[in-house]
C-alpha cells in the first residue's frame, strides 16, 4: 500500500507510509545495524521465521524472469544454456533466485549474482571462452489474449559479458 | 475489582486452555515428514546450492555477509563449516554431514525418538541451510522455520512418541500444551489475514487474472494453458474465494459451526496449489500447521454441538 501498488485511493498511501515507518521503528529497523537492540530483534525475527511478510502472490502476481547464457567457444561456435539444477524442488529455488535478481535495485549486486551464476555454468563448460548473460522478463498474456493466440514474450532487461579473464564488462541497460 | 478480574481471567483462560497433546503429535509427525521430504528433494542439489563462492550455484558467502549486516547471531552454515575446518573436515564433508543429520532428525521426529533434541537440531540445521541459501529460499523455508520453532519450544514428548511409550519420558510442562497451540493458532490467523488482505488490494485477484498468471508462470506452469483457458470464466470466482478464505480465516476458524468447513477448504486450497503448481512441500507444511493448530478436537467439538440439538429434539 505504501508503495502505491494497490487499488486503494492515494490518500491512504500517506497513511500507509506512516504506518510502515512506525512498524519499522518498532522492529528496530531504523536503528544502526550495530545497535544491540537492532541485532537482538533481527535475530529473533530470523530464528522464529517471521522476518518476512505473508503477501505471497500479492497484491499482484509478477511476471517471471529468465536468465539465458550465450556460451561462446574459441572456434566461433555459440551455444545457449540456462541455470541448471537436478530436481524440480531445486528448480523452484532457481525461480526464486531469478525473482530476487529482478527485484535487486543495486546494479553492482545484480551483476555480482549473475556473474556467480555465469561461473557455475563455466565450470560445466570449461572450454568456453566468453559468456554473455542475458536477463529478461517473461511477459505473460492474459487469458483472453491467450485465447486469441497470443503467447508469452521475452522482454530484454540486462546483459553482461564475462570473459576468461573474469572481468565483467559494463552491462547493457534496457 | 471483580469487573477487572473477569476479563483478565478470560484472557488467561484463552491463552492457557487445558489441552491434550494430540495437536503436538500431529505437528511433530508432520514436521518430521516435512524435514525428511525437504532433505530428499534437495539431495542432488544440496552442495551445489549451499557451497561457498566458486564451488556452488551462487555461493553462500554473499547471503551470509548480507545476513551478518542484520545480525551476527542468526545460525548459518559458515558456523558449521568453520567448526569442521578446525577438525580438518572439508566444506563438502560438512555439507554432506549437515544433510545427513537433517534427514536423520526428520526420521527421529517422525518416530518421536529423542523428541526435544531432534526438534532443536531440526530447527537449527534447517535454519542454517535456509539462511545461508537465502537467495534460493522461498515461502516453504519460512513456514518450516515457524513450525520447527514452535515444536522446539512445545512440551515434548507427546503420548504417541517412542519417547513416551518405550523410554517412559514425560513432558515437564504439560500445562503449556494449550498455550503453544494457541500461539500457533493466532500466528496462522495473522498469516492468512495479511495474505488475504494484500491479495484483495490487488485488482488481479478480483478479476481472476492473478490466478491465471500464477498458474501459467514458469516454473509453476504444470497444467497446459490450453486446458486452463477453457475454465477462464471461473477464475474471478476462484480468485475471490481464495482471498475470502484467507481474510475470513481469523473469524470463521474460531467458530465451531464453521471451523470444520474452513479447515477443509484451506487444506483443499493448499492441495490444489501443491498439485497445480508443483509446490508439494509448500502445500504439505501449510496443511501440517493448519491440521495441528485446528484439527485435533474438531470431531469432539462436532459431537458437543450435536448433543444439545438431540436433547432439544427429545424435549
Amino acid at each position: 500500500m505504501a508503495q502505491g501498488l494497490t487499488i486503494f485511493p492515494p490518500p491512504l498511501k500517506t497513511f500507509s507510509q506512516k504506518t510502515e515507518k512506525a512498524v519499522s521503528t518498532a522492529l528496530g529497523q531504523r536503528l544502526a545495524a550495530s545497535n544491540p537492540i537492532h541485532q537482538g530483534l533481527a535475530t529473533y525475527l530470523h530464528i522464529a521465521g517471521i522476518e518476512k511478510g505473508y503477501g505471497y502472490f500479492a497484491p499482484n502476481v509478477p511476471g517471471a524472469y529468465k536468465l539465458v547464457f550465450e556460451l561462446r567457444y574459441q572456434d566461433g561456435r555459440v551455444e545457449y544454456a540456462l541455470p541448471r539444477v537436478n530436481s524440480a524442488a531445486a528448480g523452484l529455488r532457481i525461480a526464486s533466485l531469478l525473482d530476487e535478481i529482478g527485484r535487486v535495485r543495486s546494479d553492482a549486486l545484480r551483476e555480482y549474482i549473475v556473474k556467480m551464476l555465469a561461473y557455475s555454468t563455466w565450470r560445466e563448460h570449461p572450454e568456453v571462452q566468453a559468456i554473455r548473460a542475458v536477463f529478461g522478463l517473461i511477459s505473460l498474456p492474459s487469458a483472453s489474449e491467450f485465447g486469441q493466440g497470443k503467447r508469452e514474450s521475452y522482454r530484454f532487461l540486462y546483459a553482461y559479458d564475462f570473459s576468461r579473464r573474469n572481468l565483467p564488462a559494463e552491462p547493457d541497460g534496457p | 475489582m471483580n469487573g477487572m478480574q473477569a476479563p483478565r481471567e478470560r484472557v488467561f483462560a484463552f491463552l492457557f486452555p487445558a489441552e491434550a497433546d494430540n495437536w503436538l503429535a500431529v505437528l511433530r509427525v508432520g514436521l518430521g515428514l516435512q524435514a525428511v521430504l525437504y532433505a530428499l528433494s534437495l539431495r542432488n542439489d544440496w552442495s551445489y546450492l549451499l557451497s561457498e563462492t566458486g564451488q556452488g550455484l551462487v555461493g553462500r558467502d554473499l547471503t551470509e555477509a548480507i545476513l551478518s549486516v542484520e545480525s551476527h547471531f542468526v545460525p548459518k552454515l559458515a558456523w558449521l563449516v568453520t567448526l569442521g575446518a578446525h577438525v580438518g573436515l572439508h566444506e563438502e564433508t560438512v555439507l554432506d554431514a549437515t544433510w545427513t543429520c537433517l534427514f536423520v532428525v526428520g526420521c527421529t521426529l517422525l518416530l518421536g525418538l529423542f523428541c526435544r533434541s531432534s526438534a532443536i537440531l531440526a530447527w537449527f540445521l534447517h535454519l542454517c541451510a535456509a539462511k545461508s541459501g537465502g537467495f534460493v529460499s522461498y515461502g516453504v523455508d519460512n513456514f518450516m522455520t515457524i513450525g520447527l520453532f514452535y515444536l522446539m519450544l512445545s512440551p515434548l514428548p507427546d503420548r504417541y512418541s517412542v519417547d513416551w511409550r518405550l523410554r517412559k519420558r514425560r513432558s515437564k510442562d504439560p500445562q503449556l500444551l494449550g498455550f503453544w497451540r494457541r500461539v500457533l493458532q493466532l500466528h496462522l490467523c495473522l498469516i492468512y489475514f495479511f495474505s488475504g488482505l494484500t491479495k484483495c488490494l490487488g485488482s488481479g485477484w478480483w478479476d481472476g487474472s492473478n490466478l491465471w498468471r500464477a498458474l501459467i508462470r514458469p516454473p509453476s506452469n504444470i497444467i497446459d494453458p490450453e486446458v486452463l483457458v477453457r475454465w477462464k470464466d471461473l477464475f474471478p470466482v476462484a480468485g475471490f474465494l481464495i482471498f475470502f478464505l484467507e481474510i475470513g480465516y481469523p473469524i470463521f476458524i474460531w467458530k465451531r459451526r464453521t471451523r470444520g468447513a474452513w479447515l477443509i477448504c484451506i487444506c483443499g486450497m493448499h492441495i490444489v496449489i501443491g498439485l497445480a503448481m508443483g509446490m508439494y512441500l509448500f502445500a504439505l507444511i501449510m496443511i501440517v500447521l493448519n491440521v495441528a493448530a485446528f484439527g485435533p478436537g474438531l470431531m469432539q467439538a462436532k459431537r458437543e454441538r450435536t448433543a444439545p440439538q438431540m436433547e432439544e429434539i427429545v424435549a
